[in-house]
C-alpha cells in the first residue's frame, strides 16, 4: 500500500467532509452562527436511513440512502427551531450553547434507542474494484466521492441559478436589507437549515456506506472535523469547504498511513492550528480573520 | 506637535489616504474637513494606530509612532472620541472612566499593586473632577448604555480626557446635535484649548469649524487639497468645487 | 448522607471549572479550552503524588502553574482569532489535549508496582486521600476551602480596576484599545488566569475521583465549563456557583432516577433554558 494509494481513499472519502464541511459553512454565511448540532444532524439522518431496513429488510442500499437524506432535511429544520428561531440575534452565545444541547440530546437519543450498538451500513458496489492506472479505487468510495460531487453541484445550482439562492446570498450579505427588499428572511434562514440538513444526511449515510459500520462515537469526532474543514476552507465558502474536505481527507488517510489511528487525529488537530496562526481566514477567506 | 508624513493607505484598489502631508502645531485646533468618503475618519484611524499604514510615517512629539500599538499611542498622549459613540454600554458611567486611567503619569501615581486593584485617591478625586465637569456626576452608577445621546457625547468626551492626553482626536463631535448643544460644544472646545490640548477636530458642521478652528485642512479623496486659516478656506475655489462639484458660486 | 457529599465534592470540583471559564469570558473570549487545562491539572498533580511522592498542597501549585502556562500558549495565538473561530479553536485545543493523553504512557515502580498515566486505561490509583486518612467530610472542606478562596479573589478582583478592565475589553475592544487598554496584556492574563484555576480544579479532581482517564476531559466537559457561566450569568462569580448546583445537583444527579435518560434531559434543558431566557439566570448587567 503506497502513498498515493493512501492519498486516493482519502481524497474521495473526504468528499463526504466536504459535504459536512459545507453544512457548517453554509450556515455560518447566512445567519453568521456555528450550528454544533450539524453533524449530529448528519449521523442522525443516517441512523434514520436503517429504519427502511427495519421496516423492509430487502430494501436496497439506495432506499436507505434516500431516507437519510429526508431525515437529514426533517432534523435540519428541527434543529432551526430549536436554536435558531427563537432565540434573539443578540445572543450569539445562546445559540451556541443551544445548538450544543441539540447535539447532546441528539447524541443521545441515537445511543438509547440502538442501545449503544454500532450498527452495519449497506453499501453499494462495494465488490467492485477499478484500476486507474497504478491506483485501485474501491467502487463503494466512488460512488461516495460521485454522489457527493452530485450534491455539491446540486446546491451550487440552487444557489446560484434559483431565486431562493440568490434570496439566500443576499440575506447572507445584508440581513437588514433583504428584509426590506421583501425577502421573507425566515424562510430562507428555515429552508438553509432544510437544504444543509438533507445534505448531512447524506453524508451521514455515506460515511456509514464506506466504513461498513455506522455508530454513535461518530457524532463527536465528526463534528470536530467538521468545523476543521470548515475553519481550513474559511468561514462562509463553499468552495473553501469543499477543497479543505477533500485535503483533510487524503491528510487525515497519509498520517494514519505513517503514524497509526491513535496519532492521526492529533496531527490533523495541528494542521488546524497552522492554519489558524498562518491563515485564520481559512483558504478562502480574507487574510486576517472575520468574526 | 503632530506631523503626518507622505501618509497613505490603500485598501485594495482604493486610495483611502493618499500622500497626506498634515502637521499641527502645539496648542493649535486643526479642522479637518472634506466631502464624504474624502479619508478623513482614516486619517483619524492611522494616527490612532488602529490601520497600519501603507506608506508614510506618523510622527508624535518628535517620536516615531508609526508602527506602535493603539495603546501606546495613549500612553504618549493621543486620545479620540468615536463619531458613533463608542462607550462601554454595560460598565457604569463611573467605571468607563475608571478604565481610563491608563496615562503614565496615573500609572506612576497608583504604584506597582494598586494599579491592577485599587486606584489612588488622586486619580480617584481627578476623575471625579472630570465627571463633574462634564455633568454627569449625578449619574455616576448608572450603566452608560441608559444616558440621554447628549450625555453619552459628554461622557466619551470625559473618557478620553481621563487617558492624560495631549492631542486630542475629535471625531464629528456635532452629529447629531442642534443648535443649543452644539453651541455648547463650541465653548467645551474653546475650554479644552484654553487649557492647553491640542485638537484635530473633524466636522461636517461648518458653521462650526469655521468658529472655533485656528488652521483648516481640507481632504478631497484622500488627497489634501487645502490648508489655511478658515476665511482662506471658505474663499478657495478648490474647495468649494469638492464640496459642489462644479463652479457654482 | 455519603451521596449528598459525593454531590457536594462534585459540585466544588465543577464549580472551580467553571470559575475557570468565567474569568476569560469576561474579556469576551469564549473558550472552549478548559477543560484541557483542567485535564493538564489533572494529570501534573496526580502524577507528582503517585510518582514523585509529593504533598498534595506542594502538588497543587504545580497543577495550577501547568494549566496556566498551557493558557499562556493557547492566549497568545488566540488573540488572532476572533469570535466563532475562537471556539473551534479551544475546542480542538481541548481535543489535542485528550488526543495527547489517550496517547501518554509514563509509568514507574513504586513499592513494586507500576503506577502512573497508562494511554486509553487512564491514571489509575491516584490515592492520597486514602493513604493519608482523610476522611471524605476533610476531603470535602479541602474542595470547598478552595472554591471559597477563589471565588474570593475573584469577587475582588470584579470589584477593582482589573475585573472592569477585563469588563470593558469584553465590551468594546476598540473603545478599550482607545482609553490605552492593551488587548493582549488583558485577554492574555485572562487566560492565563482562567488556566490556573482550571488546573488546581483539575489536581483535585484526580485525587477525589481516584481515577483520571481521557474520555473524561471530552466535549461535554468542555461545555459544562463554559455553561455554567453562561447559564449563571457574567454579573457576578455567584451565579457561576449557583448554575453549576443547578445543573449538577438538580440535573444530573436530581435527575438520577431516570437513569440512563437523563442525559438526554440534559441537552433538552440546555436547549430550552437557552430559549427561555438568553441572558443567563443572572443576566449580564443591563443586558
Amino acid at each position: 500500500m503506497n502513498l498515493l494509494q493512501s492519498a486516493a481513499d482519502g481524497v474521495l472519502f473526504g468528499a463526504t467532509y466536504a459535504l459536512i464541511g459545507i453544512g457548517f459553512t453554509l450556515v455560518f454565511g447566512v445567519l453568521h452562527k456555528i450550528n454544533m448540532a450539524y453533524a449530529a444532524v448528519s449521523v442522525g439522518g443516517a441512523y434514520c436511513g436503517l429504519l427502511a431496513l427495519s421496516l423492509a429488510p430487502a430494501a436496497p442500499a439506495w432506499a436507505v440512502f434516500l431516507l437519510a437524506f429526508a431525515a437529514g432535511g426533517v432534523l435540519g429544520l428541527a434543529v432551526y427551531f430549536a436554536c435558531f428561531h427563537f432565540i434573539p440575534l443578540a445572543s450569539p452565545l445562546a445559540t451556541l450553547m443551544s445548538t450544543v444541547g441539540m447535539l447532546l440530546l441528539i447524541d443521545e437519543v441515537i445511543i438509547h434507542v440502538t442501545a449503544g450498538m454500532p450498527r452495519s451500513y449497506p453499501a453499494m458496489f462495494d465488490d467492485v474494484m477499478l484500476q486507474a492506472g497504478a491506483l485501485q479505487l474501491r467502487g463503494d468510495l466512488l460512488l461516495v466521492f460521485a454522489v457527493s460531487v452530485a450534491c455539491m453541484g446540486a446546491l451550487l445550482a440552487l444557489l446560484y441559478r434559483t431565486p431562493l439562492g440568490l434570496a439566500t446570498r443576499a440575506v447572507s450579505q445584508q440581513p437588514v436589507a433583504a428584509q426590506l427588499c421583501g425577502v421573507r428572511v425566515v424562510q430562507v434562514n428555515a429552508l438553509t437549515f432544510v437544504v444543509t440538513g438533507l445534505l448531512g444526511g447524506i453524508a451521514g449515510a455515506l460515511i456509514g456506506a464506506s466504513v461498513g459500520t455506522l455508530s454513535p462515537l461518530l457524532t463527536l469526532p465528526l463534528t470536530v472535523k467538521g468545523l476543521i474543514v470548515t475553519v481550513i476552507g474559511g468561514l462562509g465558502s463553499i468552495p473553501g469547504a469543499i477543497l479543505a474536505g477533500l485535503l483533510v481527507g487524503a491528510l487525515e488517510s497519509l498520517f494514519q498511513h505513517f503514524r497509526g489511528v491513535t496519532e492521526r487525529d492529533i496531527y490533523v488537530m495541528l494542521l488546524l492550528f497552522a492554519f489558524l496562526v498562518f491563515r485564520p481566514g481559512g483558504i478562502f477567506g480574507p487574510r486576517a480573520g472575520r468574526d | 506637535m503632530l506631523e503626518l508624513k507622505a501618509l497613505s493607505r490603500h485598501f485594495g484598489g482604493v486610495r483611502a489616504v493618499d500622500g497626506l502631508e498634515l502637521s499641527i502645531a502645539r496648542g493649535e485646533i486643526l479642522g479637518l474637513i472634506g466631502p464624504n468618503g474624502s479619508g478623513k475618519s482614516t486619517t483619524v484611524n492611522l494616527i490612532t494606530g488602529l490601520f497600519a499604514p501603507s506608506a508614510g510615517r506618523v510622527v508624535f512629539d518628535g517620536e516615531d509612532l508609526t508602527g506602535a500599538p493603539t495603546h501606546r499611542r495613549v500612553a504618549r498622549g493621543i486620545a479620540r472620541t468615536f463619531q458613533n459613540i463608542r462607550l462601554f454600554g454595560r460598565l457604569t458611567v463611573w467605571q468607563n472612566l475608571w478604565v481610563a486611567q491608563n496615562s503614565p503619569a496615573d500609572r506612576a501615581e497608583r504604584g506597582f499593586f494598586a494599579r491592577w486593584l485599587g486606584g489612588s485617591r488622586g486619580v480617584r478625586e481627578r476623575l471625579a473632577g472630570l465627571l463633574e465637569l462634564a455633568g454627569l456626576a449625578h449619574r455616576r452608577d448608572e450603566l452608560a448604555a441608559s444616558l440621554s445621546f447628549g450625555e453619552q457625547r459628554r461622557l466619551e468626551l470625559a473618557r478620553a480626557l481621563a487617558t492624560r492626553p495631549k492631542l486630542l482626536l475629535l471625531d464629528e463631535p456635532a452629529a447629531g446635535m442642534n443648535a443649543e448643544e452644539i453651541g455648547q460644544l463650541d465653548e467645551r472646545i474653546r475650554r479644552l484649548k484654553g487649557e492647553g490640548y491640542t485638537i484635530l477636530l473633524i466636522e461636517h458642521h461648518m458653521e462650526l469649524v469655521m468658529a472655533v478652528a485656528d488652521r483648516i485642512a481640507v481632504l478631497n479623496f484622500g488627497q489634501k487639497i487645502a490648508e489655511g486659516p478658515p476665511p482662506a478656506i471658505q474663499a478657495d475655489p478648490a474647495v468649494r468645487k469638492a464640496y459642489l462639484g462644479s463652479d457654482a458660486k | 448522607m455519603d451521596f449528598y457529599v459525593g454531590l457536594a465534592q462534585l459540585i466544588g470540583v465543577h464549580a472551580l471549572l467553571g470559575l475557570s471559564a468565567y474569568v476569560v469570558l469576561l474579556t469576551g473570549q469564549v473558550s472552549l479550552a478548559q477543560a484541557g487545562f483542567f485535564a493538564i491539572g489533572a494529570y501534573a498533580a496526580g502524577m507528582l503524588t503517585v510518582m514523585a511522592g509529593w504533598p498534595l498542597l506542594a502538588a497543587l501549585p504545580v497543577a495550577s502553574l501547568a494549566g496556566a502556562a498551557a493558557a499562556c500558549a493557547v492566549g497568545f495565538p488566540a488573540l488572532r482569532v476572533r469570535g466563532l473561530m475562537l471556539v473551534i479553536a479551544t475546542l480542538a485545543f481541548a481535543e489535542v489535549v485528550r488526543l495527547f493523553f489517550f496517547n501518554f504512557d509514563f509509568q514507574v515502580a513504586r513499592a513494586g508496582v507500576k503506577v502512573g498515566p497508562l494511554g486509553g486505561e487512564g491514571f489509575r490509583q491516584i490515592r492520597y486521600f486514602p493513604e493519608n486518612a482523610w476522611t471524605t467530610l476533610e476531603v470535602t472542606l479541602f474542595i470547598w476551602a478552595f472554591v471559597a478562596a477563589i471565588m474570593a479573589l475573584l469577587w475582588w478582583f470584579d470589584r477593582s480596576r482589573f475585573g472592569t478592565v477585563l469588563r470593558a475589553v469584553g465590551d468594546d475592544e476598540l473603545a478599550a484599545q482607545s482609553v490605552g487598554i492593551s488587548l493582549t496584556g488583558a485577554k492574555v492574563t485572562a487566560m492565563a488566569l482562567g488556566g490556573a484555576i482550571a488546573g488546581i480544579g483539575g489536581g483535585i479532581y484526580a485525587h477525589y475521583t481516584t481515577h483520571i482517564e481521557q474520555a473524561n476531559f471530552n466535549i461535554l466537559l468542555a461545555t459544562l465549563a463554559i455553561a455554567y457561566p453562561l447559564v449563571g450569568g457574567l454579573s457576578n462569580v455567584f451565579g457561576t456557583l449557583v448554575a453549576v448546583v443547578f445543573v449538577q445537583g438538580l440535573l444530573v444527579e436530581g435527575l438520577r432516577f431516570l437513569g440512563d435518560w437523563r442525559n438526554l434531559l440534559f441537552g433538552a434543558l440546555i436547549v430550552l433554558a437557552m430559549n427561555l431566557r438568553p441572558s443567563g439566570l443572572f443576566g449580564a448587567r443591563g443586558a
